[in-house]
């Protein structure tokens, strides 16, 4: 919100810089986010005279001026339709800075030599009327400044006020935090009001069908007046808090919600059409214009104001095209209500707009003496400014009546919560400020909240304004040991916290992704899965959550290709989600992806070679490895994205928690990856169950080990992990070590079949183990391989 | 005196032996070959024995010279050789081979930096889900029903009444339901919010919460426990400032600002130059929240607290545009390195 700065001055008689100002209702909770001179662009703008006006040759939309500005007179090209000889204009020298960053320079134009600028509302920043030049009053005195000339030197704080405060959106509601602050009372402007003999009583009667949405309704009669602009000391103060000067009926109105922050509406008495308001719920499809001039179809969450037979205005929202004042009006029928928050939410939401008027009634407006200030002030300002004279009496129909709370706060409590013991008086002399009436009851306040303030209905909202009042700044800061001595580390944290490290330590970049995929990606990647579906989506393409890490991560390779970045190890540690399953259950598992793809890193000693499968079950085994895991197994396994000749399940302890393969070039292309793509992604709830950090001690070898390798030539389709457990069985516990350290097929092999070459180490726990015995169990394993892989043994 | 001019080519010969020789298996040959038992200048001093006195004190002494001076060369030579192993052929600065590391996201680093800190302080880490219930993201928050945080234009909603949690606050609401005072907790995670991505906007980020439950807990612990965080995130010389605020679930309420990073409050492009940056809002825990969660809010009290991590990370090392945490580019990843 935005307000003068002059305003709160003159409402506070405080002498508070503006800087000043904005940093003490910042700290007590009202923020100013934004302070601008209102005059910022009037420098070098002075009033001058027009002396003459000339047609340009061959042009037609400029003239050349002649201005007297006091000091000279100068010629100048103007551009504006209604500029004439003989006006009072706004004239900006060489090297004023208007709005839009535009500086008064020497310029030619069709050779006429221009030093200066006559200037419109926009280009001094008064509003954004750019229809033609300001012009003004002929008595305004040449060569002033116009900054001076209007008294325009003040300041536009801009607020940025939080919900739960709807007292604060005005300039009375503001000032009582400043005065409050300062220990002062706010000067509310005297209202004078005299009312003429005849009964308002007799023009306009006040039914509420609805008195739950509508508490009060209550009204004025003004009669006679002329609708003509403000005078400049009204339209000044809008044009500083943001709204733009309509005509005198209007602008009042709005200075009178910017001032005390309640909501009026001005009817043309005369286009209302009745002598009777009746308050009602719209009827489903019932038309009403507002006087915006959109036509709307209402249905009950809209209050109508009606004349008895049909609307002329959106309570609270926005009045009506029918009854709207125009320049003809003679005689207004001023409305100030309350109406409920929530019907006016509702009310609001359903025309689709929101108004000045429809957010204070929505956070909650004053119903008791706020509303009748506003009432009586605005009718006063009408009558003062258009001649109008107020009838007597307002109509006032308000059939239970909303009282003031009454709230209990202890001391001890205050104290408790604040952890800073403030006197009883300190405390009184807080609340008092905020005008709140407060009676002393010994250990406690009875403190009655006025009904302006629709926030304060706790004993711990009363603290609250202690403590914002006294300041945080002056609240000591504590250093306590509450709470549990020891801190147990998270599992799940643990295990990802060493997970990264492990998988970058083995080259792979971390990504994170924020879960939201395109339904259309995501069918494509997992056709026919159910996923977690977004009503609302910000965006078409975010509009499902994952139900695997894979759908997240080919966009992220994708945006890496398209940057020519084609060599990539990620990973990701993420949660995929699920609808929920037959228990009702919502399910979101924690995974890890892991990605390689192009080229690994190149550099002067080895040749760089193609990323593959065997890169992300190496960092697997690091993983398992790490965590003291017991072995993956890749059981062949068809997964829809993965190529079918590469396309594994992942088996831990004999389940399967996830899957390992290439992705089908299709797929890939569909993402424009046009390079072989590897992953493989896993679940880890079951790993952190399992992992053990640190296994047990295990005494240091007494003797020595027994080494012996072993060439085989069998079939390219036996696994070597098959080899590699027969091996391990028929050696027994006497083999420590079983390793594959070379695989050949070429040349020397016949053809179908594969050379791999395994070291085996021997080693006795208790004794040095004999030639013999070594040969032996060598024998045995031989056979098996022999027996089970019809393997043949090479020679060395 | 030809054994004298014997002795000073030998001298000559080892000298420049010594200096063509770089490694220490050669300077032992040369030891070996001029002073070893068989060697050239031991054979010399083999023959003073048949010299007359005056000559075998001469040639002794010139020949003990030499020894003396050969020896001395060959270990000036070797400690050349072992404080720089520099040989012709080898460049030490062709870069190492090993496999270049990978980077942790630097999301999950700043994350762990304030998961660590207020570890250090003693906060238990708990977690929740991602696809909330209306009652614990809103309603058990004390949230009313019509909060405009309830509004179809700030929260993602899902079916059956859940809705992608828009602060990882409900958390608390869960571990109050089931534990008891004293609770001392912090709960990161992400969290959604219905927005157009833009340089400054997303629709999700990561956000570190904690609170405390206890008997006597009040506004001074509150600012105490956020003191000692920045302190230990930001530097001992950090300033604070407290501005009261409003969220639902605290009151009283308040946001943090603390001292510009870069400029120290002097004012600068990134703190616009007010000297302050946002970083954090806190207040007490409302009593509604407490009742709420079956916790008797007479008897205890709390504080709470809640920052963004993908803000700190922005301020802390002026990352521009918040869209490049998500795009995962290679290029930005591997800068935190």
């Amino acid at each position: 919100m935005k307000i003068s700065y002059n305003w709160l001055i003159e409402l506070t008689g405080l002498d508070w810089s503006v800087e000043e100002l904005s940093n003490r209702l910042t700290n007590c909770g009202t923020a100013v986010e934004d302070s601008e001179a209102t005059d910022r662009y009037m420098d070098k703008v002075v009033v001058g005279e027009v002396l003459d006006l000339k047609p340009i040759e061959g042009a037609d939309k400029i003239r050349l001026a002649t201005v007297n500005i006091g000091s000279e007179t100068m010629d100048l090209i103007c551009g504006a339709p209604n500029a004439a000889k003989g006006q009072k204009v706004a004239v900006a020298q060489l090297g004023a800075n208007l709005v839009g960053d535009l500086k008064i320079k020497k310029v030619k134009i069709r050779g006429i030599e221009s030093c200066g600028m006559i200037c419109s509302e926009r280009e001094l920043g008064i509003s954004d009327d750019h229809s033609g030049i300001i012009v003004l009053p002929q008595d305004a005195p040449v060569g002033q400044l116009l900054a001076e000339y209007l008294d325009f030197k003040d300041t536009q704080l801009t607020f940025e006020l939080t919900p739960n405060r709807p007292d604060s959106m005005s300039a009375i509601g503001l000032a009582r935090d400043a005065a409050a602050l300062a220990s002062v009372k706010v000067k509310k402007p005297e209202i004078k009001l005299t009312e003429s003999p005849e009964n308002a009583s007799d023009y306009i009667s006040v039914k509420i069908d609805d008195p739950d949405a509508c508490p009060r309704y209550a009204a004025r009669i003004i009669k006679n007046v002329k609708i003509e602009p403000s005078p400049w000391w009204v339209k000044k103060k809008l044009i500083v808090c943001g709204i733009r000067p309509i005509n005198n009926i209007v602008d009042i109105t709005n200075y009178v919600l910017l001032e005390s922050g309640h909501p009026l509406h001005a009817f043309d008495y005369d286009r209302f059409g009745s002598k009777e308001v009746v308050v009602r719920r719209a009827k489903d499809k019932e038309k009403f214009s507002t006087l915006d001039g959109n036509e709307h179809t209402c249905n009950p969450d809209v209050l109508l104001i009606t004349n008895g037979k049909k609307g002329v205005a959106a309570g609270g929202v926005m009045g009506g095209l029918n009854s709207e004042v125009e320049n003809d009006t003679n005689n207004i029928l001023l409305e100030a209500a309350y109406f409920d928050p929530s019907i006016i939410r509702k009310s609001r939401k359903h025309l689709g707009f929101v108004t000045e008027s429809s957010t204070r009634f929505e956070k909650g407006a004053d119903p008791n003496d706020g509303l009748i200030y506003a009432l009586n002030r605005a009718a006063a300002l009408i009558a003062e400014l258009s001649g109008g004279k107020v009838l007597k009496g307002i109509v006032d129909c308000y059939p239970n009546k909303i009282e003031p709370k009454k709230i209990k706060l202890r001391f001890s409590r205050c104290h408790a919560l604040i952890g800073k013991e403030l006197s009883k008086k300190r405390i009184i002399q807080i609340l008092s400020d905020l005008e709140l009436a407060v009676e002393d009851k010994g250990d406690n306040l009875s403190v009655t909240v006025p009904t302006f303030r629709p926030d304060l209905e706790r004993e711990i909202d009363l603290i609250e304004e202690v403590a914002r009042m006294e300041g945080w700044g002056n609240i000591p800061d504590a250093i306590t040991n509450i709470g549990s001595l020891f801190t147990p580390l998270f599992d799940d944290d643990k295990f990802a916290e060493e997970s990264r490290i492990v998988l970058t330590s083995a080259g792979f970049d971390e990504m994170v992704c924020h879960g939201l995929v395109d339904s259309k990606l995501a069918e494509k990647v997992n056709p026919g899965s159910q996923f977690v579906k977004i009503v609302n989506p910000s965006s078409s393409d975010l509009n499902v959550m994952r139900n695997n890490l894979v759908m997240s991560a080919l966009p992220v390779i994708n945006h890496n290709m398209s940057h020519r970045n084609m060599d990539l190890m990620l990973f990701e540690l993420g949660k995929v989600y699920f609808p929920p399953d037959k228990n009702g259950e919502w399910i979101e598992d924690n995974r890890i992806i892991l990605v390689v793809t192009g080229n690994s890193h190149i550099n002067w000693r080895e040749k760089p070679r193609a990323f593959d499968f065997y890169d992300l079950t190496g960092a697997i085994n690091s993983l398992s490895k790490h965590f003291h895991l017991s072995e993956f197994e890749y059981c062949p396994g068809k997964i829809d994205y993965f190529e079918d000749k590469l396309s594994y399940e992942i088996k831990f302890n004999g389940t399967v928690i996830g899957c390992i393969g290439q992705v089908k070039a299709s797929l890939a292309k569909a993402s424009d990856i046009k390079q072989p793509l590897f992953l493989a992604e896993f679940s880890i709830k079951l790993l952190i169950e399992n992992s053990n950090r640190v296994g047990d001690f295990k005494p240091l070898p007494q003797f020595p080990a027994a080494p012996r390798d072993l060439a085989i030539v069998v079939d390219v389709s036996v696994p070597a992990g098959d080899l590699l457990a027969g091996v391990k069985k028929a050696a027994g516990d006497l083999a420590e070590k079983v390793e594959i350290f070379d695989l050949y097929t070429g040349k020397q092999i016949e053809k179908g079949k594969k050379s791999i070459a395994i070291s085996i180490s021997y080693r006795h726990p208790e004794r040095s183990l004999s030639g013999e015995e070594v040969d032996e169990r060598q024998g045995k394993v031989i056979r098996s391989l022999k027996e089970k892989y019809n393997a043949e043994i090479r020679d060395k | 005196m030809s054994v004298l001019d014997d002795l000073k080519n030998l001298e000559s010969e080892a000298l420049e032996r010594i200096s063509n020789s770089g490694s220490l298996d050669a300077f032992n040959e040369v030891r070996v070959q001029f002073l070893g038992k068989k060697g050239s200048i031991t054979a010399v001093l083999k023959t003073l024995g048949k010299l007359p006195v005056d000559e075998r004190k001469l040639i002794g002494a010139s020949a003990n010279a030499v020894r003396t001076n050969i020896e001395e060369n060959i270990k000036s030579a070797q400690n050349k050789l072992s404080t720089c192993k520099t040989a012709s052929d080898f460049d030490p600065t062709l870069p190492g081979t090993a496999q270049p590391i990978g980077t942790i996201h630097i999301l999950n680093q700043v994350m762990n930096d304030i998961c660590r800190t207020f570890y250090g302080m003693g906060f238990e880490i708990a977690k929740g889900p991602d696809v909330e219930t209306d009652y614990y993201n809103f309603e058990a928050l004390n949230f009313p029903p019509d909060h405009p945080a309830r509004d179809m234009q700030d929260t993602l909603f899902v079916e059956n009444d859940r809705v992608l949690r828009t602060h990882t606050t409900p958390v608390q609401a869960r571990f109050l339901e089931t534990h008891k005072p004293p609770i001392k907790i912090i709960t990161p995670g992400k969290t959604f919010r219905n927005e157009a991505i833009s340089t400054r906007a997303h629709v999700a980020f990561h956000q570190v919460d904690g609170f405390l439950v206890d008997e006597g807990v009040s506004i001074a612990d509150l600012k105490g426990a956020i003191v000692a965080f920045c302190k230990a995130f930001f530097g001992e010389d950090v300033k604070l400032n407290f501005r009261p605020s409003f969220f639902p679930f605290t009151e009283p309420s308040a946001e943090v600002d603390v001292s510009c990073i870069l400029c120290k409050g002097k004012g600068c492009q990134l703190c616009k130059y007010t000297g302050w940056l946002e970083i954090l809002g806190c207040g007490m825990i409302d009593p509604n929240v407490l009742d709420n969660a079956g916790i008797d809010s007479e008897k205890y009290t709390g504080y709470a607290f809640g920052l963004g991590v993908e803000r700190i990370a922005m301020l802390k090392y002026k990352i521009n545009d918040i869209r490049l945490f998500f795009n995962n580019d290679i290029r930005f990843l591997r800068q935190f390195i």
